[in-house]
């Protein structure tokens, strides 16, 4: 397992006068957010969330509006405080540190881009990549030749000098992008990066982002209100609902086994061909016979693969690891497969 | 009242299990409901509210052909018991015209003044024709009295004339109170249901807020208003010699000197136990006008008029640079150079301490949306507070001549731009605010890189019009002392003297207009950038 750069632990937020006793009894009871809100007048933003990043993941964190995900992820850097629970950055605990430690850290480790861009209007697309570096007080030269290089990982070589409002939406964003990169930071933090784009630009730049940050080994924290999304670009997902983190896991994880009914309400539309696996959906072998003169396909072979195999031969396919056969999948579970296991 | 289920399953199911026609035209009006909610809010007499409604809400034309005989009967009342407390004020004050016509009409002494006239008159009259007779008598020439006395006889006879007509004219003024009253009803009557369905349906958005049903403590409230209201007023307009208290509010001239009298000692009090203070700002505004006048009339002229015109260009262009040379050539011909740069001295002064002061506290307003309450008064104070109020007591603290002016200025000047400056501290987005946090900015580094430049446009026109609203101040602060085009034009004042006035105005304007010229250019450029 790799290394841990973040980790929230029993996180709760709750926002009003009364946010302890609303802990202390949600804890000991089944306290829902409307019951919170009539009895204590409180609003329950993020209740008991615990979770790590591991370096180089996409985490991401999907909900809808309104479900917390927003709260939590900002808790990261300490733009919100927690009302219970620990926050861990690269092994340090976010809530002990005092202003100038935290400054640090936000300055240093931790990059952030936003939903609405968040640019400032009156400096140029440069100056606005520079601006992390600028607090940091690192000289001009150095600055200016830092933010040209991301802005260039971001394919807005040529735009230093104009001002935001001359770029599009989807340019905004990269320049959001380039100054979350300008100081090298481990993590970033991804609050809704895309949803205010339109869907061939969000798809340009998801698989753009994924490169990137594979290609610069960042870990990233990624809120997303879209599922799609969520599993096009995630190592890992959680699944928001009511502030409350309702289940973890890899793509394939949520996919094929949803926690509870909302996540697979929310499942029900995705596309299972890239994502289940021959193991997932095939009969183990279990001591009988290999059917001769069967295709081999492997075991991390998807659905879409499956079935490009599959229609060149009526026999059913053997599914091997490693070159070991371990199971078989006829058109039939093949097909039940695409269903989704009814 | 129906409570909708807006969950969004509830939604669904609902379509599918009961498809229904859902063309407009197929719509039903919902009576029952509806009657139920009329009920709710009219109390008494629902059922004929109800009908009344539906007419108005059945009716296309103009009018709705409804008639409420309590509005008729009642009036104003009738509005007060059901709450429709406009309705009743608008009405009870027409309705007292009527009122005190009817009473002019049927006991008002109408042309009693004239038939007292004619009696004096009339006296005075014989009076004379008696001396004049007594001349006569007595050997003497009593033309004089005779003549007198025989023009004095013919006005008593126009008077009574008069006092006649007005007396044969009450007939015709009790007929108008009378018809004007009718109307009055008439049109309260076919008004009060449409009225009160407005009441109504303001009522269904905020129940507790809008009175509703018949309230005794309403109709109580009606009825002595109208108590008051109707027969003092009829009897003050009808009745000769009212009692003095009801012509005149009692005053008692002792309040008024006693109070006077404490508030100057606690003045000079104030004045005298801060004397130290006072001076002391005295003398800080007097350095600051010492340096710009030092700039502005020490230098020699051409050096200063160059100076302005190169400025005017740099800032706003070349028209505005010969607008201002021509306007500057004005001043100058006329031997106004040196009394005009002292009024830019007194409005520069006053606009540095206006900004020097006025920006930090509009950050600090737009930050503390607390300061900014217990401020906003204060604020809207300086702005509304007739200058001549305050010129008195700062006299009375910090003497006379240009430094209180300027504090005069400043009082009047300073609200612009602390009221914009907070304006735009708090329009600065706060997504922009957070971005910048999020990067590990200071709090200094977010007013200095984000709020500062965001609110800059904002502050700008705060300075611009604190600029203007200290122009407009110069003149006033002559009254105590200031100097500058203000004084040239107060003598004109006190001395009628209308060539010198004018020729003094026309130099404040343009020492005015090309202030703002210059500064509204630079702040249009400084947009644009």
């Amino acid at each position: 397992m790799a290394e841990t750069v973040v980790e929230l632990a029993n996180v709760w937020k709750v926002f009003g006068p009364r946010a302890q006793e609303t802990i202390a009894d949600a804890q000991s009871s089944e306290l829902t957010k409307a019951e919170a809100l009539s009895k204590y007048r409180t609003v329950i933003g993020v209740r008991d969330a615990s979770f790590e990043v591991a370096r180089g993941e996409i985490f991401c964190i999907m909900g809808l509006s309104g479900s917390g995900k927003s709260t939590l992820v900002r808790h990261v850097n300490r733009l919100i405080e927690p009302s219970a629970g620990k926050i861990r950055v690269l092994g340090e605990d976010v809530g002990a540190m005092g202003k100038v430690a935290l400054r640090e850290m936000r300055a240093r480790h931790i990059g952030m881009v936003f939903q609405h861009m968040a640019l400032m209007p009156h400096r140029s697309v440069r100056e606005n990549v520079a601006y992390p570096l600028e607090i940091r007080k690192i000289p001009k030269s150095k600055r200016w030749a830092i933010s040209d290089h991301c802005l260039s990982l971001v394919d807005l070589a040529g735009y230093e000098d104009r001002l935001p409002k001359e770029l599009s939406g989807g340019m905004q964003q990269r320049v959001g992008i380039a100054r979350a990169l300008a100081s090298d930071p481990e993590i970033l933090l991804m609050d809704e990066p895309f949803s205010a784009l339109d869907p061939l630009i969000r798809l340009q730049l998801q698989d753009q982002f994924k490169t990137l940050v594979r290609d610069l080994n960042k870990s990233t924290l990624f809120i997303t209100h879209d599922l799609d999304e969520a599993i096009r670009i995630g190592t890992r997902i959680a699944i928001m609902k009511d502030g409350v983190i309702v289940q973890i896991g890899t793509p394939e994880e949520i996919v094929t086994a949803p926690a509870d009914d909302y996540v697979r309400e929310f499942v029900q539309g995705i596309s299972r061909l890239k994502l289940v696996k021959a193991h997932t959906i095939m009969q183990p072998l279990n001591g009988s016979g290999v059917p001769e003169g069967a295709i081999r396909v492997d075991g991390e072979s998807d659905l879409d693969t499956l079935i490009d195999v599959s229609v060149g031969t009526d026999d059913p396919l053997v599914v091997e690891d490693a070159g070991v056969p371990v199971g078989v999948i006829s058109k039939t579970v093949l097909l039940r497969g695409i269903q989704g296991g009814r | 009242m129906t409570t909708a289920n807006f969950d969004a399953t509830g939604f669904a199911n609902n379509r599918s299990a009961t498809p229904r026609s859902d063309a407009v035209r197929d719509i039903e009006v919902d009576r029952e409901t509806l009657d139920a909610s009329i009920a709710e809010f009219a109390g008494p007499r629902a059922d004929y509210y109800a009908d009344s409604f539906h007419t108005i809400h059945d009716t296309t034309g103009p009018i709705p052909r409804t008639f409420n005989l309590a509005a008729f009967l009642a009036g104003p009342f009738w509005a007060s018991a059901r709450g429709a407390w406009g309705l009743f004020w608008g009405f009870i004050i027409l309705e007292v015209i009527a009122f005190v016509q009817i009473g002019r009409g049927s006991w008002g002494q109408l042309g009693a003044e004239d038939l007292a006239n004619a009696q004096r008159q009339q006296a005075r009259a014989q009076e004379f024709l008696q001396r004049a007779a007594d001349a006569v008598a007595a050997g003497e020439d009593g033309t004089r009295f005779e003549t007198l006395g025989n023009n004095l006889m013919r006005a008593a006879e126009r008077s009574r004339e008069t006092a006649e007509a007005a007396a044969a004219d009450a007939a015709a003024i009790l007929l108008t109170g009378l018809a004007m009253l009718l109307v009055l009803r008439l049109i309260q009557a076919v008004y009060a249901n449409v009225a009160y369905e407005k009441q109504y349906t303001r009522w269904r958005v905020d129940p507790l807020a809008v009175p509703s049903g018949l309230k005794v403590q309403n109709a109580v409230l009606g009825l002595v208003l109208g108590l008051v209201i109707v027969p003092l007023t009829v009897y003050r307009f009808t009745i000769e010699g009212v009692p003095g208290w009801m012509a005149e509010f009692p005053a008692d001239p002792d309040t008024y000197s006693v109070s006077a009298r404490w508030l100057e000692g606690v003045i000079d009090d104030a004045a005298r136990s801060g004397a130290g203070t006072f001076d002391g700002i005295v003398l800080l505004v007097r350095q600051v006008l010492d340096a710009i006048s030092l700039a502005l009339i020490g230098t020699p002229w051409p050096v200063v008029m160059t100076v302005i015109v190169v400025i005017g260009w740099r800032s706003a262009g070349p028209r505005v640079a010969i607008f201002t040379a021509a306007a500057l050539a004005y001043i100058a011909f006329l031997g106004y150079w040196e009394i005009a740069m002292e009024t830019v001295a007194l409005v520069g002064a006053a606009v540095v301490l206006c900004v020097i002061m006025g920006i930090p506290l509009g950050i600090w307003f737009g930050k503390s949306q607390r300061a900014y309450n217990f401020a906003e008064p204060v604020l809207d104070l300086m702005q509304t507070l007739p200058a001549f109020v305050y010129l008195i007591p700062i006299i009375a603290f910090f003497g006379t001549g240009n430094p209180p002016g300027i504090l005069a200025t400043i009082i009047f000047g300073m609200p612009p731009v602390i009221r914009l400056t907070a304006l735009g501290m708090r329009g600065v987005p706060d997504s922009i605010k957070e971005a910048a946090t999020a990067f590990g900015a200071s709090r200094w580094q977010l007013l200095k890189d984000v709020e500062l430049p965001l609110a800059l446009p904002s502050i700008m026109t705060g300075v611009n019009q604190t600029i203007l609203m200290c122009l407009s101040m110069v003149v006033i602060i002559s009254l105590i002392g200031g100097g500058g085009l203000g004084q040239v034009i107060l003598e004109a004042l006190q001395f009628a003297a209308k060539g010198p006035g004018l020729l003094g105005g026309f130099a404040i304007l343009f020492v005015a207009m090309v202030i703002d010229r210059i500064v509204q250019g630079a702040f249009r450029r400084a947009d644009q950038r």
